[in-house]
């Protein structure tokens, strides 16, 4: 933990912008008719932004390994949760709405 | 760097500065997890209850304000941006700008609750709040609902987690203005940073799921 390098300015201000740009590109993206399509690109750019605020705002770069190991696994849990829930609901038949 | 603190901050349950750091920042992930795993849950809802009524999500999206929901990201993504640096100065000991920079934080917070607040009031307007003033209707009337239920489930405890993420910058900033921390000891601002970022990377999620629904209908 100690001696964790200083981040340059550039590198922070690089960052934001990227965020930034990302963002535009997840709300343009998103007045294009593209279906289920646009919903897998919003996700994979909300992800790639909270990498990079994880890796580089959070400092996780240079963190201990078990403060990556416990973001790794704080991120996974509620996958894993999302992906069990979503497979029980796929699999089995769907009650019809009560109206 | 925090090694060189002083013996007296020490407590004594700890060997050195840096063990006592560790262990605080520890303690923050270990809280974060906790945070991730609540609004994990909600977002579980979410994608059980877009799968079950997609249509009904698009007509719940579509009445959300995307220009107002895309300012917020953008205000909350700079303010993370601003928190790192505020770090970043009082580790080169520059402890007014740190301040100056967490206190510009805090008000993008302010601001980001303030444009919430609003989009809040349109939706009462416009009768989208179930339970209290809910004038929908239509054949999706009832899954609309369940969308704006969940939405300010939501956006609500986000909004708290920024509230509470304002005062801790505030006071952050404060301490930080009157000379608390240092590049010697700067670990609450560390750890404060580190629960302005979650309260971002809740929100990059919250923002597609929310607004981006219904944009291209």
């Amino acid at each position: 933990m100690t001696g964790q390098p200083i981040p340059s300015l550039r590198s922070q201000l690089a960052v934001l912008a990227a965020l930034l740009i990302l963002l535009a590109a997840s709300a343009s993206l998103s007045r294009l008719p593209l279906g289920w399509w646009g919903l897998v690109i919003g996700t994979v750019i909300a992800i790639g932004q909270a990498l990079l605020v994880l890796v580089i705002f959070m400092r996780l770069r240079h963190s201990h390994p078990v403060m990556r190991m416990i973001a790794v696994l704080s991120f996974a849990w509620p996958l894993l949760l999302v992906a069990l829930t979503l497979g029980d609901y796929l699999t089995r038949y769907l009650l019809h709405a009560p109206w | 760097m925090n090694a060189t603190l002083p013996e007296a901050a020490v407590q004594q349950q700890f060997d050195d500065a840096s063990q006592q750091k560790e262990a605080a920042m520890l303690g923050m992930w270990a809280f974060i997890a906790t945070e991730v795993l609540f609004f994990g849950v909600l977002f579980a809802a979410y994608v059980v209850c877009r799968w079950r009524f997609p249509l009904a999500f698009v007509e719940g999206s579509a009445h959300t304000d995307f220009a107002m929901g895309t300012a917020e990201t953008a205000i909350l993504l700079t303010s993370g941006c601003l928190a790192a640096i505020a770090l970043r100065q009082i580790q080169l000991d520059c402890a007014r700008q740190s301040a100056i920079l967490l206190m510009i934080t805090s008000a993008l917070g302010v601001a980001f609750l303030v444009l919430h607040g609003m989009e809040y009031h349109d939706e009462f307007e416009e009768g989208l709040i179930p339970g209290i003033r809910y004038t929908q209707t239509g054949p999706d009337a009832r899954g609309v609902e369940l969308f704006f239920s969940l939405y300010y489930v939501i956006t609500g405890f986000h909004s708290l987690h920024v509230l509470i993420g304002v005062v801790l910058l505030l006071v952050m900033a404060i301490r930080t203005w009157r000379g608390t921390f240092s590049s010697a000891y700067y670990t609450p601002i560390e750890i404060t940073g580190l629960y302005w970022s979650l309260v971002d990377i809740v929100w990059i999620f919250v923002y597609p799921a929310i607004y981006l629904v219904g944009s291209a209908g």
